[in-house]
């Protein structure tokens, strides 16, 4: 199977950039998720890929060819929509042999394809189920089968858990990344959930306004982000704003108000304005001496392995935490606790161009 | 004073199939509750029944101690809001919060004065004056929540209102949420298929399943002390491990699992020879010295902590959590032992139909 590599791409829709110089790589039998807020472009990433959309500029190649003008049919890259498009007035088996049909299989070619195809997404018992008669779950599982018996190399997924409830969506993660991987076919999975993509990927791709912001690992994107919106789309974040004041094995960062907090080492100069961006998971908050600040707790929510608990801090607002939910009961709403984090787990940031809430903003 | 809201006995049919069976449920004066449940559990019927937007095929509905029967939407006193966002396209958003029927025969002054005031609490006054297509997704589900809000609502029905949204912008809508109906006092029926969603907004939650309660209760309570095995697994992610009680003592009880290891557990309502599922969450297993022998298949990064699944020797599925900093010192076909915390173990009679079937998500 190729690799995808996507070069410059640039597509419009009137004033609305869906692709601006886009540049991706994806590897041989990689799962990567391509991950981004509503309207990012990601959709039309996905399309461009599968060729039912064409790019304005830029190239893009499966392995060493040049891709831009061959048709979809001829792409082996299948899109999977979030709603599956299932064909209603067809069975399980007629949507799944519907590729091979097409293409003129021989009959024996078909009936082995459809029960490779069946016992692989556990449809053994359902072959003659109508859509309509499936879970979910079960349709999500046809169109995948329906996918892959139509040949396809390149698996294009488009929010493939959307449609489904939250509980079973956490729990057909793993059924999905693993029927991906045993297969070795190359996947690119579009979503706007990141806990999803850390989950799933093995590579993350974020994706803003049409440009990729960053690839990596989930470990990688998840603690080092590449900017303050990574750092709070992937994983909530505080952010604290200030100069820097020294730099050594931590960075020193004080605002006009002088609070000082830490950070760890990176890019900047003494004086320059920064964000110190830090993830809530990361925050500690305690009611012992010690830390960068005060504040008073807003609310605590349970949610079930932590608590989230929001706290006001005069003149900087609100900061967030997670803790664990055996602590329930020792931090309530009212109370004064003191914030910190360790320093190698805040990073430094340049200030962005249009200011920290434009830069942070999901919609 | 927020009316209660009391469903009695209700019964919906469609046809041959059930969607709501013999449901009984007391919504207290100002009390946040979530109906939670799969798909087809019958809880958007149940939000429909309370409306009036369906009338049940048995049983009835009391709102403030008033029977409804017979009682159309617009004389209940709610305010709904849908999962699609339901905006008048062509109106401002201002106007689209005083459409209401409540809101549009008063004068225009106290019109004005209605929009200002929901849509401060909302936190949209700086954008009243634009139409829906220039708000976002998030937004514009706010504007739809002060549009219900500004009909004097006392009981506020909320239908899937986060699920068209993005996953981020979702968790930043719930918290607002709980926010600005604690603040009017309202009561209210959030109906949700989000165990997650459902835990960080309610008072109490009504887990629901094929037509029924399966239990309701504080967050707190489904997600430490489930009384049923399907509450145990989709109010969160948990372990279910097959055995039988082989001792029984107060406040110490020996679980004995297929491969003949044991696990002791504190709290076990069962007797000695009972076959049982002792269910426990990932968050309170941990590796130790000894143990149940398990062997790893596969780590995920979830950013403050690595989730490890393994297989025990008793061939149950454990998951369990390590932090982010020890996630290096496994891999997976790693052997290690894995300990329980006894005290967050919840025991269950071994259902008849089988665990699979009894926690099935579909």
């Amino acid at each position: 199977m190729p690799n995808i590599r996507l070069q410059g791409i640039v597509k419009r829709y009137g004033d609305i950039n869906a692709a601006e110089d886009l540049n991706l790589e994806i590897e041989d039998g990689e799962y990567l998720c391509l991950l981004g807020p509503t309207g990012a472009g990601k959709t039309t990433a996905l399309r461009i890929i599968s060729g039912l959309t064409r790019s304005d500029k830029g190239k893009i190649f499966f392995g060493d060819k040049l891709m831009n003008d061959v048709e979809p049919e001829d792409r082996k890259a299948v899109m999977l929509s979030q709603t599956y498009a299932l064909f209603p007035q067809l069975t399980v088996a007629q949507n799944i042999l519907f590729g091979p049909e097409i293409r003129d299989f021989p009959e024996s070619m078909k009936e082995d394809t459809l029960n490779e195809m069946l016992n692989l997404v556990r449809l053994q018992n359902r072959p003659d189920a109508y859509p309509r008669e499936l879970s979910g779950g079960m349709q999500q599982r046809t169109a995948l089968a329906r996918a892959l018996a139509s040949g396809a190399e390149v698996l294009l997924l488009d929010e493939p858990l959307r449609a489904l409830d939250a509980r079973l969506r956490i729990s057909l993660r793993y059924e999905l990344r693993d029927l991906a991987k045993s297969l070795g076919i190359t996947t690119i999975h579009v979503t706007h959930d990141q806990e999803e993509a850390l989950v799933m990927a093995d590579r993350i791709a974020v994706i803003r306004e049409g440009r990729i912001i960053q690839v990596g690992t989930p470990a990688d994107v998840f603690d080092n982000p590449a900017s303050p919106f990574v750092a709070n789309f992937v994983g909530q974040s505080n952010f604290f704003v200030g100069k820097v004041i020294e730099k050594r094995e931590a960075t020193e960062v004080r605002d006009d108000a002088g609070h000082s907090v830490f950070a760890q080492p990176g890019g900047c100069r003494v004086g320059e304005q920064v964000v110190v961006g830090v993830k809530v998971g990361n925050t500690e908050i305690s009611k012992e001496d010690g830390g960068f600040f005060e504040g008073t707790v807003e609310r605590v929510l349970f949610e079930g392995r932590n608590m989230h608990v929001d706290i006001n801090v005069p003149s900087l607002g609100r900061y967030s935490s997670k803790v664990p939910s055996w602590r329930l009961g020792k931090i309530a709403p009212g109370e004064v606790v003191k914030i910190k984090w360790s320093a190698d787990k805040a990073r430094v940031f340049a200030m962005p161009e249009k200011g920290l809430a434009d830069e942070l903003k999901v919609e | 004073m927020m009316p209660q809201v009391e469903l009695r006995n209700i019964t919906m049919r469609f046809g041959k199939v059930v969607a709501v069976d013999e449901v009984n449920l007391t919504i207290a004066d100002g009390e946040y509750v979530t109906i939670l449940g799969p798909s087809g559990c019958g809880k958007t019927t149940i939000i429909r029944i309370i409306a009036g937007i369906l009338e049940p095929t048995k049983g009835e509905v009391y709102i403030g101690g008033k029977g409804m029967k017979g009682v159309p939407i617009e004389e209940r006193d709610i305010g709904y809001v849908f999962q699609n966002i339901a905006l008048f396209p062509h109106f401002t958003v201002q106007s689209n919060v005083t459409f209401g029927p409540m809101v549009k025969d008063r004068s225009r002054e106290e019109q004005q004065r209605t929009a200002h005031r929901y849509l401060e609490l909302v936190r949209l006054l700086d954008k009243m004056q634009m139409f829906p297509s220039e708000l976002c997704g998030g937004e514009q589900q706010k504007a739809s929540l002060a549009r219900a809000l500004a009909t004097g609502a006392r009981l506020l029905l909320l239908d899937e209102p986060l699920s068209a949204l993005d996953a981020r912008v979702r968790v930043e809508l719930r918290y607002e949420l709980r926010r600005i109906v604690k603040q009017l006092g309202l009561t209210t029926v959030h109906v949700t298929h989000d165990q997650e969603e459902a835990m960080s907004v309610s008072d109490r939650i009504v887990v629901m399943r094929a037509g029924g309660i399966v239990e309701s209760g504080t967050p707190q309570q489904l997600y430490t002390t489930p009384k049923d095995i399907f509450t145990s697994n989709f109010v969160g992610e948990t372990n279910l491990l097959e055995g039988w009680v082989r001792e029984r003592h107060e406040g110490r009880s020996l679980i004995e699992l297929r491969d003949e290891s044991t696990i002791t557990v504190e709290q076990c309502d069962y007797d000695e020879g009972d076959a049982v599922v002792v269910s426990i969450r990932p968050e309170f297993v941990f590796p130790y010295k000894d143990g149940l022998l398990s062997k790893i298949e596969h780590l995920t990064y979830m950013g403050t902590y690595w989730r490890v699944r393994a297989e025990a020797r008793s061939e149950d599925r454990m998951e369990f959590d390590v932090p982010a900093m020890e996630g290096k010192l496994y891999h997976p076909g790693q052997e290690v032992y894995l300990m329980i915390n006894r005290k967050a173990a919840v025991v269950f009679l071994r259902p008849r139909e089988g665990i699979a079937e009894a926690v099935k998500l579909e």
